[in-house]
């Protein structure tokens, strides 16, 4: 990875990660904030709820009082106390009764309990009310809670009981106020906030019994949504909260607070269910706007990042790329590659040391060639010194051995002169030798590059050695030919790297005098072919590996030091390598790798390069 | 001298006061008589509306029948001077009135008169001779004379646009479907013109509104409820009641389809406990009843027990498999009959039953039914057509005869008869000389209004 794409990267991430980090605080803080309002209202509608409840019972209750004060009343129960005959004619006292003092509900019930006036159904007139076992100790209490039976329905209602009349059969007025809208709507309910009632007839749970104070129960968004909550409360019999979502839109949650609201008597009967929804869509429309934001900072923090690292790649990683370049450059060879300096940073001073290093090093290249160049000198002199003093010696000897019989001995001049002179003739043919061989070497011609088949190659060696690996009298050398047959043709001169096959399968045959096993091997990469000419020699020193491929270096006796040499330069010329490898008594192996497709425009410009030409660059 | 003086001064004072007391009890013509009622009368056609005592009485006011029935029940002329029977019990004969005029102007015709029986009573064969319509019936009809005088034989003439002309006492002026009618004094009434000129009527009031109405007023007569009536008397209003000639029952829209269902409509009908529902809900007005024609016009209908059966009623239940159950309906503007249903459904429940009250529902409802004549036959009869059952072959005009009629139709379990109620109307004081009826109609042919004035 670049080191552009990882200034990105972390720029990116850092960027991403402050602006998430933020986000998740602030979304946290939001929430907890949220939380707060939400149980601080609810606890506020609670006790609103629960001080309206008090104030409406209070209201009940005196205008019950005032009824069971009124003379209307307390006539009513003298004629009762008398005769139960006479009721009849209070069967619309009740509603009328309901209707000037305002209330919903009012029956008036004889001391038996049995209904002599309803204002909420008149016609349950004679029946029993059911609600109550005993009226007496009812008639003494505050207002309270009861699940009021209809024609058709049930009502929930603050109800209060009073007694009206001396005596035995003192007549009660039973007296009430609905829980409904009507009262729901006396609350001051905030904002996104709503307040429900669930009337508990023990039945399962349906959407009719529950009243809104701002809408029907048909309007209120499946209502049966809410049933899990009200079955819960109706089975805990406790408070509970619990978000309900009434569509797919997070916005559309609400969270219910219900709480149980019971009657009196001895198990306090759960009559109904205060529901509190607090609407979440204000905190959900926030924390999406907040999470806009940090998704709209994070983007802008990433395109931002882009450009950061872009600039910063400008100033810091453009020059070191162009180090890298640069290094790659010269690690191919351009030596004299250089990288703009500009600045006082630590990244200038890289490039100028960088600079100054390759400008060493080219000066160092110009001396090491210069060096080797004078060794080179040094080693051909040395050479031909020692090639030249072998045929010069016997050449002065036999003058000089002239000289000496010419003038001791005149009489055998004639014979010795006859032999001097062949001498001579036979070493200064050596001479001429010599000098043709070295001629040779320098004449090594360019190759000539056409499509070979390199296993063709290999084969054609064996076959040309084959006669001379069995020759009768010497231990024999098995010639194993081990090909790669997927190899296609490469890029090559035949003749040359003929020729070199041949000086290595020599250079075996010379190693192997006392028999062995000779490999020629052909095997194919990536985008080069090997070509592997092994022996079961007496193998190398690591020393004369070292020096195995110097011209005129030879180890053996008769050998003219120039066969590895030319190997080299023909391998060479095909942009290629070849490598030893050889332990004393197990063998020499000879590498050749050449590129599988070698570039017809190097190979040129190599040509060129030995040429001594100018390269363009 | 003195003395002599003082007598004659006695004597004027006598005079004077003599004098103004005639002037109180003296018709006066003159003023608009409001009156409100229950009824929502949608046409005036006597032919097109619904039988009810408030129809019957705004017909009265428009259009006179060929015979009317006097208080003692006797057939008195109206349209017709004389008439007489033909083909035994088969046909009667008319012979018109002359000169009377429809309120458009144009003479009663015989014609006229045949085409509006028709109108009402396709089966009749209604034939015209001169002066002479002769209504004749397939079956024995003795009763046919009663028939003649029910309002919705009224004779009418609708003009070319639909404005409906009548020969009453009284002719439109402005008329508001179900709402408002505005009637004026027909100059040139054949039995004279009445005292009134107007008669303005509000229609569609329950019987509150009305009472409200004349308390303040704004009405000057009103109907009472029957459970109302010791209200009006106690406000000194005055009170005038027919006879218990309305019905109110149980009416099923269809025979029982199974013997379960009989089974049924036998338990709801034993569950029943009207007396409570006498007391209470009506105020002790009318009379409880298990019989359809009322006891004053038939003379049996105590026979027939009016006591709710609970245990009995509990032990048909029992033998029905699962808890039948039935659709209340009543009149959601009558605040009676909704009390009544809830009544009944409470009754209803200690038996084992299930009565849901459903205002709209008609397979069972509350109803009211006024008596069409007091008749017994002739009652009976419009009522066995009313509920649609088979014909009632009518061989002798015998109470026993009677009897097992009414008892063949409430064995049909198509009606339980509860309570035979009275038609009652209070009027302010300025109100003087009007009647009603023993049928429940209102007669306002010599009402007339006291002038603030005077």
């Amino acid at each position: 990875m670049s080191f552009r794409r990882k200034l990105f990267l972390v720029f990116s991430a850092s960027v991403a990660l402050s602006v998430a980090a933020v986000a998740w605080l602030v979304q946290q803080v939001t929430r907890k904030a949220f939380e707060e309002t939400e149980n601080q209202r609810t606890l506020q509608l609670a006790g609103q709820f629960q001080r309206e409840f008090s104030r409406q019972g209070e209201d009940v209750t005196r205008r019950v009082e005032n009824m069971a004060a009124s003379d209307t009343v307390n006539r009513m129960a003298a004629l009762l106390n008398r005769t139960s005959a006479g009721s009849a004619e209070y069967f619309d006292l009740a509603r009328s009764l309901a209707e000037s003092h305002q209330l919903d509900f009012l029956e008036l019930l004889d001391s038996r309990g049995m209904i002599v006036s309803s204002a909420q159904w008149p016609a349950k007139f004679g029946y029993p009310d059911s609600s109550f076992q005993d009226l007496a100790p009812f008639a003494q209490q505050p207002a309270f809670l009861k699940l009021e039976q209809l024609q058709d329905s049930t009502a929930l209602g603050l109800f209060t009981v009073r007694s009206s009349g001396e005596g035995e059969h003192p007549v009660y007025v039973v007296g009430g106020r609905r829980l409904d809208k009507t009262f729901l709507s006396t609350l001051n309910v905030a904002p996104e906030m709503r307040v429900m009632l669930y009337q508990n007839r023990g039945e399962p749970f349906s959407a009719a019994l529950l009243v809104d104070a701002s809408s029907s129960p048909e309007d209120i968004p499946p209502a049966e949504k809410l049933a899990p909550l009200v079955e819960a409360v109706r089975r805990s019999n406790q408070e509970m909260s619990t978000p309900v979502r009434w569509s797919s839109d997070r916005a559309d949650e609400e969270i219910f607070h219900a709480i149980p609201l019971r009657g009196i008597g001895k198990d306090h009967p759960l009559l109904g269910i205060l529901l509190i929804g607090q609407s979440r869509r204000t905190y959900v429309e926030l924390s999406r706007r907040i999470r806009d934001a940090a998704l709209l900072a994070g983007g802008g923090g990433i395109i931002l990042a882009l450009f950061l690292s872009g600039w910063a790649a400008a100033r810091v990683t453009r020059p070191i790329e162009q180090l890298a370049d640069a290094a790659q450059s010269v690690a191919g060879g351009n030596w004299d590659t250089r990288v703009p300096a500009s600045g006082h940073d630590e990244v200038a001073q890289l490039a100028s040391s960088f600079n100054q290093m390759t400008t060493e090093l080219l000066a160092q290249k110009e001396r090491l060639v210069q060096a080797e160049r004078v060794a080179a000198w040094r080693e051909l002199a040395r050479r031909l010194a020692h090639e030249l003093k072998n045929p010069l010696f016997p050449l002065q000897l036999t003058v000089e051995n002239l000289i000496r019989a010419r003038t001791q001995s005149p009489e055998q001049f004639e014979e010795v002169f006859h032999e001097s002179s062949q001498t001579l003739l036979t070493e200064l043919a050596n001479l001429k030798g010599i000098i043709g061989r070295f001629s040779e070497f320098s004449k090594m011609p360019q190759p000539q590059l056409q499509p070979v088949n390199v296993n063709e190659v290999l084969r054609g060696v064996a076959q040309l050695f084959q006669a001379q690996l069995k020759v009768p009298g010497n231990s024999a050398i098995e010639c194993r030919l081990e090909t790669d047959d997927s190899l296609g043709p490469i890029a090559a001169d035949p003749e040359l790297l003929h020729r070199a096959i041949s000086n290595l399968v020599l250079n075996a045959m010379d190693a192997m005098l006392q028999g062995g096993k000779l490999t020629l091997l052909s095997r194919r990469e990536p985008q080069k072919v090997v070509i592997e000419v092994a022996d079961t020699g007496a193998g190398l020193t690591p020393e004369e590996c070292a020096r195995i491929f110097t011209p005129y270096y030879t180890s053996k006796q008769h050998g003219s030091g120039l066969g590895l040499a030319i190997v080299q330069s023909v391998v060479s010329d095909h942009r290629g390598t070849i490598a030893v490898r050889s332990e004393p008594g197990k063998g020499t192996s000879f590498v050749i790798e050449l590129p599988e497709r070698p570039q017809l425009a190097d190979l040129g410009e190599r040509s060129r390069l030995d040429a001594g030409e100018p390269v363009r660059s | 001298m003195k003395r002599t003086g003082l007598h004659w001064l006695a004597i004027s004072v006598l005079l004077i006061a003599a004098s103004s007391a005639n002037a109180d009890t003296r018709p006066q013509y003159g003023g608009t008589l409001h009156i409100a009622m229950t009824m929502s009368a949608s046409s005036l056609d006597p032919a097109e509306m619904s039988d009810s005592v408030g129809a019957r009485n705004l017909v009265a006011l428009i259009f006179d029948t060929l015979v009317t029935v006097d208080a003692t029940g006797r057939p008195q002329s109206a349209l017709a001077e004389s008439w007489q029977t033909v083909r035994g019990d088969r046909g009667l004969e008319f012979h018109l009135r002359r000169n009377v005029k429809f309120h458009d102007g144009s003479p009663l015709t015989a014609e006229i008169t045949a085409s509006s029986l028709r109108r009402g009573n396709p089966a009749w064969n209604v034939t015209v001779t001169g002066d002479t319509v002769t209504i004749e019936t397939a079956a024995s009809t003795p009763e046919l004379l009663q028939e003649v005088a029910l309002f919705r034989n009224g004779i009418a003439k609708r003009d070319a646009s639909g404005m409906m002309s009548g020969t009453g006492p009284f002719h439109i002026v402005e008329w508001q479907a179900a709402k408002h009618l505005v009637l004026a004094a027909n100059e040139d009434y054949w039995n004279g013109r009445p005292f009134v000129d107007e008669i303005d009527v509000d229609m569609g009031r329950n019987f509150r509104d009305q009472m409200n109405a004349l308390e303040s007023g704004r009405a000057d007569l009103v109907e009472v409820a029957p459970e109302q009536m010791h209200r009006a008397v106690s406000q000194r209003y005055e009170l005038l009641r027919s006879s218990p000639i309305e019905l109110i029952a149980l009416k099923f829209a269809k025979e029982a389809a199974s013997a379960q269902e009989k089974a049924s409509r036998d338990a709801l009908r034993l569950s029943i406990e009207r007396q409570s529902m006498h007391n209470v809900l009506l105020q002790g007005a009318g009379q409880s009843t298990a019989s359809l024609l009322p006891t004053w016009m038939s003379g049996y209908g105590f026979v027939f027990s009016t006591q709710p059966d609970r245990s009995r009623a509990q032990q048909v239940r029992d033998q029905i498999p699962g808890v039948p159950s039935f659709a209340l309906g009543y009149d959601s503007n009558d605040p009676l009959a909704r009390l009544l249903a809830e009544r009944i459904a409470l009754n209803a429940r200690d038996a084992g039953l299930s009565v849901q009250l459903n205002a709209s529902a008609t397979e069972l409802r509350v109803v009211r039914i006024p008596l069409a004549s007091w008749d017994p036959w002739t009652s009976l009869l419009v009522l066995n057509n009313q509920l649609s059952l088979p014909p009632i072959e009518v061989k002798a005009h015998s109470l026993e005869q009677l009897f097992a009629s009414e008892q063949s139709m409430l064995a049909s379990g198509r009606i339980i008869p509860l309570f035979h109620l009275p038609v009652a109307y209070a009027a302010g004081t300025n109100l003087h000389n009007w009647t009603v009826m023993p049928g429940g109609k209102l007669n306002l042919a010599s009402a007339w209004l006291k002038s603030s004035q005077s």
